[in-house]
């Protein structure tokens, strides 16, 4: 059986992931990881991992590298993208697919030059509770589902408060709007309009409503509303400014509604549950995730979530920073 | 042993606040000194989490403690805030989001990253330990120190933040997790280095399990007799906290305290407390770190 050389690159939160579910893919292996910190790379190589970087541009040297996934800041995607697209790398490419249109135009534009394939990584498209609701909307069981409420509030990068947990440090990046091309919407409302479109088509019209409430250059709420090409409207509502993780899309149809919650963790119930299923519950979408690109890669199949999408994402969300409504304040 | 007061604020907004401080210092008979005038408050900023998490203190105390000050004290008094970075947090961010940087506007107070300011190295002892610290010159400079923390329980052995914890903050050293091995120590080395005068609780929202509304103020001159009514307010014995006994052994104050005001009771009741099934989720979680077994899972 072939096997696929895996390159990550990123061994942040997210890199991390996908490191530990890359390494118990069957029809893949861990070639290499690129980090800048020592500390990542020696955790990596505790995890089995024998060919460490502490640049990209070495491990994309790699022959033995087939294909990367990308999860650095998102003022580094259009750099690192262009270099594995001409180091003939097929790509994962963490969300969002860069910080402007042009940027993701760019991306789409070398990888398409190089011939790789470029795969967009939205875990909520391969999370089998999202996954039933798309197929309950493909049935027609729900009807005509007029509007969709979506909401992802979360504490965003700043650590939500729990009383087991000490308080991380937030990389600077994340504070500089220039860097990541955006506030909350850029970050976790691309998730919830790209699974809206891919439950009801494309994006006719949005606008956005934004609020400010720890007084940084960027919004850390975001209300919009938007149209679908089905008719469908939406209602997209993402923040950072709780202590409590949801995630939840409610469709409203014509025949019932259908109601999902990604249910609540704890970092003690991951633990029992790595513990007792090899596998924590919010790792489950992004192993599937990562499963369907070496699968697309080695059959030849088109990815579920490609450049296009992240690029109709990002189109949508700077859309919506254009049209933003203004409401009155007190 | 030392006065501590409990007021339990009436009404909302600033004004209440400020009236509400009044009383609590009336309760502890403290009066500003006339001839105070370089003065420095420190809030508790421990993260970028807001005071509606009970986690920080609110913006509006310290300017409703500021409007006091210019009032019984002087309207030229020169008062500054004071912070410093640690592993896990800047000033230059935190400063922002939690709406000191509106408040420092508003008031036309300094903010000073104790990190950035100027010091003078000394050497401190405490439980037989000793340390050198960097002792920042405008709390070493400053007439009066009002300290103002929250009170909230902490991972691991220290159980307790409130005020003697919150001087911890003071150190303009940001890896403070160097001196964790050495904790209760180190907590009260700073206080006899950072030698602050009056401690004003700000515990309009308290952070037990939960955060909650509780509409507590408390005054006290003594860090550790106030630290030991928190203490009680939230559950604990403040005989099992290491840096309260270590603060009484070193006489920085008493953990015996007469209580003024509203009944403690009163507000022990309504703390958030940890149920047993939290202590032992906690407990669980301590000892998969302690194991080891967190990195192991790759947590």
């Amino acid at each position: 059986m072939k096997k696929v050389g895996l390159g990550i690159i990123g061994l942040g939160y997210i890199g991390k992931m996908h490191l530990q579910n890359a390494l118990i893919l069957k029809n893949a292996y861990v070639a290499g990881v690129a980090d800048m910190s020592p500390k990542a790379l020696s955790s990596a190589k505790k995890l089995g991992v024998t060919k460490t970087f502490n640049n990209y541009v070495d491990l994309l040297k790699d022959s033995a590298v087939d294909s990367v996934v990308i999860g650095l800041p998102n003022h580094l995607h259009l750099q690192c993208a262009q270099m594995a697209a001409e180091s003939n790398k097929n790509i994962l490419l963490e969300k969002p697919m860069a910080r402007s249109v042009e940027e993701a135009k760019e991306i789409i534009s070398v990888t398409q030059r190089n011939g790789v394939r470029l795969m967009m990584g939205y875990p909520l498209r391969f999370n089998p509770i999202y996954r039933g609701l798309k197929e309950q909307i493909d049935d027609g069981s729900l009807g005509d589902v007029e509007v969709a409420h979506a909401i992802n509030i979360t504490s965003g990068p700043f650590f939500s408060r729990e009383e087991m947990h000490a308080p991380v440090p937030v990389p600077d990046w994340w504070f500089n709007k220039e860097l990541t091309g955006g506030g909350v919407l850029i970050d976790l409302g691309c998730h919830l309009i790209n699974l809206l479109r891919w439950y009801f088509g494309e994006i006719i019209d949005i606008n956005g409503c934004f609020s400010r409430r720890f007084k940084m250059p960027f919004e850390d709420t975001a209300v919009c509303l938007a149209t679908f090409k089905s008719g469908t409207l939406g209602v997209i509502n993402v923040g950072w400014f709780s202590q409590e993780v949801k995630t939840r899309i409610e469709l409203l149809g014509s025949v019932k509604d259908a109601v999902v919650t990604t249910p609540p963790s704890t970092p003690l119930l991951t633990a029992v549950r790595t513990l007792t299923a090899g596998i924590s519950r919010n790792r489950i979408p992004f192993l599937n995730e990562l499963q369907h690109f070496v699968d697309c890669e080695i059959y030849n199949k088109p990815f579920i979530s490609s450049g296009e999408d992240g690029l109709k994402d990002l189109e949508a969300i700077h859309k919506a920073y254009t049209n933003e409504v203004l409401l009155q304040q007190e | 042993m030392s006065l501590v007061s409990l007021v339990k604020i009436r009404g909302n907004g600033k004004n209440s606040i400020k009236d509400s401080i009044s009383q609590s210092l009336n309760l502890i008979n403290y009066s500003f000194k006339k001839e105070a005038l370089n003065i420095v408050i420190k809030p508790n900023m421990c993260y970028y989490w807001d005071c509606t998490t009970g986690q920080t203190t609110d913006p509006q105390f310290v300017a409703a403690l500021i409007d006091l000050i210019r009032e019984r004290v002087s309207s030229d008094a020169n008062i500054s805030i004071v912070e410093s970075d640690a592993s896990a947090m800047k000033c230059k961010y935190a400063f922002k989001m939690l709406g000191y940087d509106q408040l420092s506007k508003d008031y036309d107070v300094p903010l000073v990253n104790l990190s950035e300011a100027k010091y003078a190295n000394a050497s401190f002892t405490a439980g037989g330990q000793s340390f050198r610290f960097m002792v920042p010159d405008i709390i070493q400079n400053a007439d009066l120190k009002i300290n103002i923390p929250k009170i909230k329980y902490t991972t691991g052995k220290i159980k307790l933040t409130c005020a003697l914890k919150n001087i911890y903050g003071c150190n303009p050293f940001p890896k403070k997790y160097l001196y964790h091995k050495r904790l209760d120590e180190a907590i009260v080395a700073l206080n006899k280095a950072m030698n602050f005068n009056l401690c004003l609780i700000d515990g309009l929202v308290v952070s037990g399990v939960a955060p909650r509304k509780l509409g507590l103020i408390m005054a006290s001159t003594d860090a550790v007799a106030i630290d030991a009514a928190a203490a009680k307010i939230a559950g604990l014995n403040p005989n099992t906290i290491g840096h309260l006994k270590l603060a009484e052994k070193e006489r920085l104050g008493s953990s015996k305290f007469v209580p003024q005001g509203a009944p403690l009771d009163y507000f022990a009741r309504r703390y958030p407390r940890r149920s047993g099934r939290k202590k032992i989720m906690a407990e669980a979680y301590r000892l998969l770190i302690l194991t080891k077994l967190n990195k192991k899972l790759g947590l």
